[in-house]
C-alpha cells in the first residue's frame, strides 16, 4: 500500500437517521439468525418502529440545529432542507406502513415453498412466518434515505439498489394469490434491473463527459463545455430513463399496476408512498442540481413525458376493474402532476416555489395513499382481499364508516377542497403557471377531470349500488390497521384544512434549495 | 360571515341526530341557519353596513378567508338564504315521516346552503373555488338521494363528472388569473384586471367552469338528468341557487373582462343557443319537472346573454332577471312537488281537473308562470322589458342577440302555457285525478314566492337603484335600460307583445311546433356526453390492451423504443458535435474475426427455439469476449472470463433441464419480427454509439499506464492480481463474502425440505464388490453411461487439480490467481459429476461445501487480521523469498494465503452448486419419476 489515505470525515450526527435505520436492519438480520422463531416477530416489531421513530427524531434534531451549508460525508450525501423534509416524510410513512405490515394475513408463511405444494401446507400448518420482512423493509427505507439525499451519482446508485432489492423480494411475499405475487416480483426485478442498467450506463456517459460523478461537479462541468455534447445528452437520457422508471412515469409505467396488484397490500402501500417520495427527491437532485444547466435540452422531453404520464395514468385507470390496479394508475397520474412541478424551473424564487409545492404534494399524497391501501386490506372475502371492484358494490351500506373514509381518500386524490389533495394540486399548478408551463396545467386539469371520473365512479359504486348477496366482509382491523386508517384520514383532513404549518415547513426546507 | 358558515356547518353535523330525535320536524330547526343568514343579509342591506372581512388561512399559498358583499353578492345572498329557509320549511312536510336517509339528506341540504352562501360572499378566487367544489359535492349527495334507481345513479355521476370537470378547469383558470394579477382577491382583480399573456386562456378555462355549472350548452345535459333528485332539491339547487353560481361568476368577472371580445362573443352565442334549445325542448317534455328543468336551462342561457353583453343596461336587466327567475322557478318547482305527492304523478298526460280540486295551488302556479312568461304586472315582465331595452341599438350582432332573446321569450311564454294547461287543465275525456290533501307548510313557501313575484314589481325602480353600485362597475353604458313596473318605452313593449303572441301561437300549434324542435336533437349534448364517456371507455380499453398486456418483452420494447427515441431526439436537438468521433476499426486481425462471430451469435439468438440453445449462444458471446480480451493483450481477464463462462453454462444447463425444452407456443407476436429486429438494431446502435462517443471523450491519460510502476515496486508482476489481492483487497474480501452468502441463498432454496448439509454417499453395497474401492462410482443405469466421458474424466481430473494449484501459485507473478484456480478445481468436480452422477460428488470431494467455503473465508479474514496484528493495517501483506532446494527461489507472501482463501471459497461454491442444482435436482427428478 502506498502512502497513507486521509480518513474521511463523516458527519455522524447529521447522517444518524440513515445510520440508525441501517443499524437496526443489521440487528434485524442477526435476530433472524439467532432468535428463536416464536420470539422473532415480537422483537422485530418494536425494534423496527423504534428505529424509524429514532431516525425521525434525529431528522428533526438535525433540522433544528440549522441546515448545513455544504454536503456531508466528503460530498457524497447532501443533508439539506429538501433532504430533511423528504426524510421526514419517508420515515413517517414507513412507520405507518410498518403498522400495516404487522398483520399475519398479509405475508406468506414460507416464501420458498412452491405455491400449492405440500411444502406450503406444511409451512402454514406449523405457523411459520416470514419475519425477514422487517429487516428487508428497514434496508429499503435506508436505501430510500440515501437515494433521496445522495450528492453524487455513485452514492445515488447505491441508494437506488439498496432501496430496490429488498422491495423486489417483499413484492413476492403475498400470502394469497402467490403466483401473481411472484410474477409481480420477477417483473419488478427484471424491469428494475434494466432501469438500473440504464442509470449506470447513463452515469458512465455523463462521467465520460464531465469527468466526475459528483452532482455539483457535473453542474460545474456543464458550463465549461467540451465539444462532446451528444455524449452528455445520451447520458442524460439514460439517467432519466432509470429515474423515471422508479417514479413510474409513462412510458415506463407498465410495471406499476402489475406490481402494485401482486405485492402484499402493505408492501404496495409502502411502495406507493415512500418510493415515490424518495424517487422524486433523486429526480430533483439530478435534474436540478447536476443537469440544471442543461435545462433547455431536457425540458422539452420532460414536457412530453409529463403530459404522457398524466394522460396515460388517467385514461388507463378508467378500464381497471381491480381496486389496486386502479390506485396504481392513479399513482401514475399523480407522478405526472408532480413532474409538472419538476419542469417549472426558473429563477431561485421560482425554484423554491416549485420545490416547496412538490414537497407538500408528496407529503399529502403519501398519507392518503397509505390510508387508501390500508382500507383495501380490510375488505376481504374467502380468497383474501376482495380486489375486484364489483365486490365493492354497496360497501357504503354494509360498512358506511369504512366506505366513507375510502370515499374521502378518493376525493383527496381527485383534489377536492378541504382535503390535502386540493392544496397539493393547487400548489403544483400555481408553481407550474408561474414557471410558464401553462399547457401542462391545462393537460393536468383535463386528466384530473378524467381521474375524478373514475374516483367518483367508485364512490357511486360503494354508496349507490346494492350490495351483492355474498359480498365481501370487512375484516375486524388490527389495532395497527385502524391506527393507519385513522392517521391517514387525520393527515388528509388536517393538511386540507390547516395546511399552513406544513406549507411553512416545506417553504423553509425549500428556501435554500439544494446545497451543492 | 364566518359565524354564519359555522352555524350552517354545526346544523349540518347535527342533522342526523336531530332527525332521529324529532323526525321530519327537524327540518324546522334546520331552517334556522339560512333564516339567520337571511336576517343578516336584510340587516346589511337596510343599514348599508359593508360586509367585509379577511382572515388568513394558508398565506403561503395566498389563500385567505376573504368575504365581501357588494350589491350583487347581497342579491345572491338574499336569494340563497331566503329560498333556502323556505325550502327547508317545505321539506318538513314534503317527506313522509319515516323516510330512509332523511338525516343525511337534511345535513347535506343545510351544508349545501352554507357552501352556497360562502360562494356568493367570497372575495377570494380560491375560496370561491373551495365553496364551488363543496356545492358540487353536496349537490351530488342530494341528487343521489334515491340510490335504488339506476337513473338516479347515472344522473348523479353525470352531474358530478361534468361539474367537476368544469370546476377543475376553473381552478386552472383561477390560478393563471391570480398569477397574472399577483392577487387572488376578486375585488382587486376586478378593479385592476390583468391582460395579455395567459389571461385569454385563463378566461376560457374559467368560462368553461362557469358554463358547466350553469348548464349552458354544451354542458346543459346534466341539469334535466339531475331531476332524479327530490323536488325540494330541484327547487333549490337547480332553480334558485347552485345553477346560478356559474351565472354569478360570469356576472362577477364580466365588468373586468367583458372587454375581451372572444370571451364575450363566445358566452353570448352559447347563451343564446342554450336559451332557444332549452325552450324548444321544454315544449316536448311531458314530465312537469323536466319541462321546468329545460325551462331553467333556457333561462340560464338568457342570463348568460345579459351578463356577458357587458353593458350597464344589460347588467341591470340581468340582475333583475336573476331575482325574478329565482322567485318564479322555485315556486313552480315546489308546486310540482305538491302535485306529485298529492296526485301521485307529475306526467301532464295523466293529470286532469286540478284547477277545480286545488284552486289555490292553481292560482299560485298561474302567478308564477305569468311572471315566467313575462306578463305585466309581474316582476318577470319588468325584467324582460329592461332586457329588451338594453339590447336595442348597437350593431348587427346586438340585433341578432335581441332577435334570439325575443324568440327565446316566445318559447318561454309557450312552455309556460303548456305547463299551466298541462298541470291544471281538464282535457276532455279524462277523469279528474284524485288529489290527496297537502299541508300548509308545503303550500306556504311556493305561495310566498309567487306573491313576491307580484309584490316586487312596484318596487322595480328601487331594485334598479339598489343595483347601481354593481352596474356602475361596467365601463360600457350601452343602451339605457330602466327597471320599472311600466316603463312605457314603446319598442320593448312591442317586442314583449310580439313574444307573448308568438308564444301563444307556438302553444296553439301544439305538437307541430314541438316536432320542429325535434330536428334540433342532433345537437343534444347529453348524447355527446354519453358518446364521449363510451368513447373514452373504449379508447381506454384498447389502450390498455396495447400497452398493458402484462408481457415483459412488450414492456421492455416500449422502454427501449423510448430510449432510442430520446437518444435520437438528443442527437437531433442537441448541438452539432464539432469533431466527429475517431473510429479505429481494428488493430489486429483477430479482432474483426471475433467481432463477426459475436455479431453472428446475436443474429442467431432470435431464431433459437429452445432455451438451451439460447443459453449456448449467450455463452458463445462470452467466449467471444474472452477472445477479444486476449487479442487486446489481457490474458488474465480472458482466462477468468472463459472459466466463468464455462461454469455459468454448466449452471444454466443444470437448471434448464427442469424446464420445458421449447417454450410453450405463444400467440403470434403482436409486433412483427421485422419491427422487433429494427428496434433491437437501433437500441444496439445507440448503446454502441454511446460507447464510441465515450471512448472518444477521453481527455486524460488512461490510469492503467500508471499502474505498472507501483505494481512492480510491490513485487507483483501481474497488475490484475496486485489490484485484486493488494490494492483493493478490501473489495475482494467483501466480494468473497457476498459470494458465500449468495451460494448459501441459492442452495437453501433448492434444499427446502431437507435441511441437511451432508453429501449424499452412495448407498452401502451399491454395485461395489466388497473390499474394492473405485474413484469413479458410476451410479448411472448402464444405458445412460457414457463410456468416453468416464474415461476422459478419469484421465483429466488430477491434472486439472494440479493446474488449479499451479494457477493459485503463479497468480502473483503471472496469469492465474486464487479465483481462476478455484474455478478450475471446481470444473474438475463438474467433470466428475457429469461422468459419474450424483453420488460421485461425495467421493470426489469428501469435504462438505460449507467447510470449504467457511475455511476459505476464514483464511481470507485471518490474513487481514494478520496484517493488523503485525503491521497495523488490515490486509497488510508480508512476503519473503525462500530458497527451496530443487525448486529454486519461491516467493512466499501472505497474499498467497489470501488467495488460497479465495480458491477454497470458489471451490466450495462450485461444489455447492453441483450439490444443489445437480445432485439434489437429480434426486427430485428420480423421486417424481417413481
Amino acid at each position: 500500500m502506498n502512502g497513507t489515505i486521509q480518513a474521511p470525515t463523516i458527519e455522524y450526527a447529521l447522517l444518524s437517521p440513515m445510520l440508525i435505520v441501517f443499524g437496526a436492519a443489521i440487528i434485524g438480520v442477526l435476530i433472524e439468525a439467532f432468535a428463536p422463531r416464536y420470539l422473532r416477530k415480537s422483537i422485530h416489531m418494536p425494534l423496527t418502529l423504534l428505529a424509524l421513530l429514532g431516525a425521525f427524531a434525529t431528522t428533526i434534531l438535525g433540522a433544528a440545529n440549522g441546515l448545513p451549508t455544504s454536503a456531508s460525508a466528503m460530498g457524497a450525501v447532501a443533508v439539506d432542507g429538501p433532504a430533511l423534509f423528504v426524510w421526514g416524510i419517508i420515515l413517517i410513512l414507513a412507520f405507518v406502513s410498518v403498522l400495516l405490515i404487522n398483520d399475519d394475513e398479509q405475508f406468506v408463511a414460507q416464501a420458498a415453498a412452491v405455491p400449492g405444494s405440500s411444502d406450503e401446507e406444511e409451512a402454514v400448518r406449523s405457523g411459520y412466518a416470514q419475519t425477514e420482512v422487517y429487516p428487508l423493509l428497514l434496508f429499503a427505507v435506508g436505501g430510500m434515505l440515501l437515494f433521496s439525499s445522495a450528492n453524487d451519482l455513485l452514492a445515488m446508485f447505491v441508494g437506488l439498489e439498496v432501496m430496490s432489492l429488498p422491495l423486489y423480494l417483499l413484492c413476492g411475499l403475498a400470502r394469497r394469490r402467490r403466483l401473481l405475487s411472484q410474477e409481480a416480483s420477477v417483473k419488478y426485478f427484471l424491469l428494475g434491473a434494466f432501469s438500473s442498467a440504464f442509470f449506470l450506463y447513463g452515469m458512465a456517459l455523463v462521467y465520460g463527459y464531465t469527468g466526475t460523478v459528483s452532482l455539483r461537479g457535473i453542474g460545474d462541468a456543464l458550463g465549461a463545455g467540451s465539444g462532446q455534447e451528444t455524449l452528455l445528452l445520451i447520458g442524460t437520457a439514460m439517467l432519466g430513463v432509470g429515474l423515471l422508471f422508479k417514479i413510474g412515469a409513462a412510458p415506463f409505467q407498465a410495471w406499476k399496476p402489475d406490481v402494485y396488484q401482486g405485492a402484499p397490500t402493505a408492501v404496495t402501500a409502502l411502495m406507493a408512498s415512500t418510493v415515490l417520495v424518495a424517487a422524486f427527491g433523486a429526480v430533483l437532485r439530478v435534474f436540478w442540481v447536476a443537469l440544471g444547466g442543461l435545462e433547455w435540452n431536457w425540458q422539452p422531453v420532460m414536457w412530453g413525458i409529463a403530459i404522457l404520464t398524466m394522460v396515460v395514468g388517467a385514461i388507463l385507470a378508467i378500464t381497471q376493474t381491480d381496486i389496486k390496479r386502479m390506485l396504481a394508475y392513479s399513482s401514475v397520474a399523480h407522478a405526472g402532476f408532480l413532474l409538472t412541478g419538476v419542469i417549472a424551473t426558473g429563477a431561485a424564487a421560482q425554484n423554491a416555489k416549485a420545490l416547496s409545492a412538490i414537497l407538500f404534494y408528496l407529503a399529502a399524497y403519501g398519507f392518503t395513499t397509505v390510508g387508501a391501501f390500508a382500507v383495501v386490506t380490510m375488505v376481504r372475502d374467502a380468497g383474501g382481499e376482495a380486489g375486484h371492484l364489483s365486490r365493492w358494490a354497496g360497501l357504503g351500506k354494509r360498512s358506511p364508516f369504512l366506505a366513507g373514509v375510502f370515499a374521502f381518500f378518493l376525493l383527496a386524490f381527485a383534489g377536492i377542497p378541504l382535503t390535502s389533495g386540493f392544496f397539493g394540486k393547487y400548489a403544483v399548478f400555481a408553481a407550474a403557471v408561474s414557471g410558464g408551463a401553462v399547457p401542462l396545467v391545462v393537460v393536468g386539469v383535463v386528466s384530473s377531470a378524467i381521474a375524478a371520473f373514475f374516483y367518483v365512479r367508485v364512490i357511486v359504486l360503494m354508496f349507490f349500488n346494492d350490495p351483492a348477496a355474498d359480498g365481501p366482509s370487512i375484516a375486524v382491523p388490527t389495532v395497527g390497521t385502524s391506527a393507519v386508517v385513522a392517521l391517514a384520514a387525520a393527515a388528509t383532513v388536517v393538511l386540507g384544512v390547516f395546511p399552513q404549518p406544513v406549507l411553512d415547513l416545506a417553504d423553509q426546507a425549500a428556501s435554500a434549495l439544494f446545497i451543492r | 360571515m364566518e359565524p354564519l358558515l359555522i352555524l350552517h356547518a354545526v346544523a349540518a353535523v347535527c342533522a342526523p341526530a336531530l332527525v332521529r330525535r324529532f323526525g321530519r320536524d327537524a327540518f324546522l330547526v334546520l331552517a334556522l341557519p339560512p333564516a339567520c343568514g337571511f336576517a343578516y343579509t336584510l340587516w346589511a342591506v337596510v343599514t348599508g353596513t359593508p360586509v367585509a372581512s379577511h382572515h388568513d388561512w394558508a398565506p403561503a399559498l395566498g389563500l385567505g378567508l376573504s368575504f365581501r358583499a357588494d350589491a350583487l353578492s347581497l342579491l345572491m345572498m338574499t336569494l340563497v338564504t331566503g329560498i333556502g329557509a323556505l325550502v327547508l320549511l317545505y321539506c318538513s312536510r314534503y317527506f313522509s315521516a319515516g323516510e330512509e336517509g332523511l338525516g343525511r339528506f337534511g345535513g347535506a341540504l343545510v351544508a349545501f346552503a352554507g357552501a352556497m352562501l360562502g360562494l356568493v360572499a367570497a372575495d377570494d378566487l380560491l375560496l370561491l373555488y373551495v365553496f364551488w367544489e363543496l356545492t358540487t359535492l353536496f349537490s351530488y349527495l342530494l341528487i343521489g338521494q334515491d340510490p335504488a334507481s339506476r337513473a338516479g345513479r347515472r344522473a348523479a355521476l353525470q352531474a358530478l363528472t361534468v361539474t367537476t370537470f368544469g370546476g377543475l378547469a376553473m381552478l386552472a383558470g383561477f390560478v393563471m388569473l391570480g398569477e397574472a394579477a399577483g392577487t387572488y382577491r376578486i375585488s382587486q382583480l376586478v378593479a385592476h384586471p390583468p391582460a395579455g399573456g395567459t389571461v385569454p386562456a385563463a378566461l376560457a378555462l374559467v368560462m368553461t367552469g362557469a358554463l358547466s355549472k350553469s348548464a349552458i350548452f354544451p354542458f346543459s345535459m346534466w341539469l334535466p338528468a339531475a331531476m332524479a333528485a327530490p323536488t325540494p332539491v330541484s327547487a333549490y339547487l337547480h332553480a334558485a341557487a347552485m345553477v346560478k353560481a356559474g351565472v354569478y361568476l360570469l356576472a362577477r368577472l364580466s365588468p373586468a373582462f367583458g372587454e375581451a371580445v372572444p370571451w364575450r362573443v363566445a358566452a353570448v352565442s352559447l347563451g343564446l343557443l342554450t336559451m332557444v334549445l332549452g325552450g324548444w325542448r321544454a315544449l316536448r317534455e311531458n314530465d312537469l319537472k323536466r319541462l321546468l328543468a329545460y325551462g331553467t336551462v333556457s333561462q340560464l342561457g338568457f342570463l348568460t346573454v345579459l351578463f356577458d353583453t357587458a353593458t350597464r343596461g344589460a347588467a341591470l336587466a340581468g340582475a333583475a332577471m336573476l331575482g325574478a327567475h329565482a322567485l318564479f322557478k322555485a315556486s313552480l318547482f315546489l308546486v310540482v312537488g305538491i302535485v306529485d305527492h298529492a296526485a301521485g304523478t307529475r306526467d301532464l298526460r295523466e293529470l286532469s281537473g286540478l284547477r277545480r280540486s286545488a284552486p289555490w295551488l292553481c292560482a299560485v302556479a298561474t302567478a308564477a308562470a305569468a311572471s315566467m312568461a313575462g306578463l305585466p304586472p309581474f316582476f318577470g315582465f319588468s325584467a324582460k322589458e329592461a332586457a329588451f331595452e338594453s339590447l336595442l341599438g348597437g350593431g348587427l350582432g346586438r340585433s341578432a342577440t335581441l332577435a334570439g332573446v325575443v324568440l327565446g321569450s316566445a318559447l318561454t311564454a309557450a312552455y309556460s302555457l303548456r305547463f299551466l294547461t298541462g298541470a291544471f287543465g281538464s282535457p276532455p275525456g279524462r277523469e279528474p285525478t284524485p288529489l290527496a290533501p297537502y299541508g300548509a307548510a308545503t303550500f306556504l313557501p311556493p305561495a310566498l314566492l309567487a306573491v313576491l313575484g307580484l309584490a316586487a314589481a312596484p318596487f322595480a325602480s328601487w331594485y334598479g337603484r339598489a343595483m347601481d353600485p354593481y352596474t356602475a362597475t361596467f365601463a360600457v353604458p350601452g343602451h339605457d335600460a330602466h327597471l320599472a313596473l311600466w316603463s312605457g318605452a314603446p319598442v320593448p313593449l312591442l317586442l314583449s307583445a310580439a313574444a307573448l303572441a308568438a308564444g301563444a301561437l307556438l302553444f296553439a300549434a301544439g305538437d307541430r311546433g314541438a316536432r320542429a324542435g325535434r330536428l334540433l336533437r342532433t345537437i343534444d349534448s347529453g348524447r355527446v356526453y354519453w358518446a364521449l364517456v363510451r368513447g373514452t371507455n373504449r379508447f381506454a380499453g384498447q389502450l390498455t390492451g396495447v400497452v398493458q398486456r402484462g408481457s415483459l418483452p412488450d414492456y421492455l420494447m416500449i422502454a427501449f423504443a423510448t430510449l432510442a427515441g430520446i437518444a435520437a431526439f438528443a442527437l437531433l436537438h442537441g448541438p452539432v458535435t464539432t469533431a466527429g468521433p475517431v473510429v479505429v476499426l481494428w488493430k489486429r486481425a483477430e479482432q474483426p474475426v471475433v467481432g463477426v462471430l459475436l455479431a453472428a451469435t446475436a443474429v442467431l439468438a432470435p431464431f433459437a427455439r429452445s432455451h438451451i440453445v439460447l443459453a449456448l449462444l449467450v455463452g458463445l458471446t462470452g467466449y467471444g469476449t474472452a477472445l477479444l480480451f486476449l487479442a487486446h493483450g489481457s490474458p488474465d481477464l480472458a482466462m477468468t472470463q472463459l472459466l466463468v463462462e464455462t461454469l455459468s453454462l454448466v449452471a444454466f444447463v443444470l437448471v434448464l433441464r427442469r424446464l420445458p425444452i421449447v417454450p410453450e407456443e405463444e400467440q403470434r407476436p403482436r409486433v412483427p419480427p421485422a419491427v422487433r429486429a429494427a428496434l433491437g438494431l437501433v437500441t444496439g446502435l445507440v448503446a454502441a454509439g454511446a460507447g464510441v462517443l465515450a471512448v472518444n471523450a477521453r481527455s486524460e491519460t488512461p490510469i492503467g499506464t500508471l499502474l505498472a510502476g507501483p505494481a512492480e515496486r510491490s513485487g507483483a508482476t501481474n497488475i490484475v492480481s496486485a489490484l485484486l489481492v493488494d490494492i483493493r483487497a478490501w473489495d475482494t474480501l467483501g466480494e468473497t463474502t457476498v459470494l458465500v452468502v449468495l451460494t448459501l441463498g441459492v442452495t437453501s432454496l433448492v434444499f427446502l425440505r431437507r435441511r441437511t448439509y451432508a453429501l449424499e454417499r452412495p448407498p452401502a453395497g451399491h454395485r461395489r464388490p466388497p473390499g474394492r474401492t473405485y474413484w469413479l462410482t458410476a451410479t448411472l443405469p448402464p444405458g445412460e453411461r457414457a463410456a468416453v466421458l468416464e474415461v476422459v474424466a478419469r484421465m483429466i481430473f488430477h491434472t486439472l487439480l494440479l493446474v488449479s494449484v499451479f494457477l493459485l501459485f503463479t497468480g502473483h507473478g503471472s496469469v492465474g490467481g486464487g479465483f481462476a484456480g478455484g474455478i478450475v478445481a471446481g470444473l474438475s468436480l463438474v467433470v466428475r459429476y457429469l461422468a459419474g452422477g450424483r453420488y460421485e460428488l461425495a467421493v470426489a470431494a469428501p469435504t462438505g461445501a460449507g467447510v470449504l467455503m467457511g475455511l476459505g473465508l476464514l483464511l481470507s479474514v485471518a490474513t487481514a487480521a494478520l496484517g493488523m496484528a503485525f503491521g497495523g493495517a488490515p490486509l497488510r501483506a508480508f512476503s519473503a523469498d525462500l530458497a527451496v532446494p530443487l525448486v529454486g527461489k519461491v516467493h512466499l507472501s501472505t497474499v498467497l494465503l489470501f488467495d488460497l482463501g479465495i480458491y477454497l471459497t470458489v471451490l466450495g461454491m462450485v461444489q455447492d452448486i453441483l450439490r444443489s442444482l445437480g445432485a439434489e435436482l437429480d434426486r427430485q427428478i428420480e423421486e417424481e419419476a417413481r
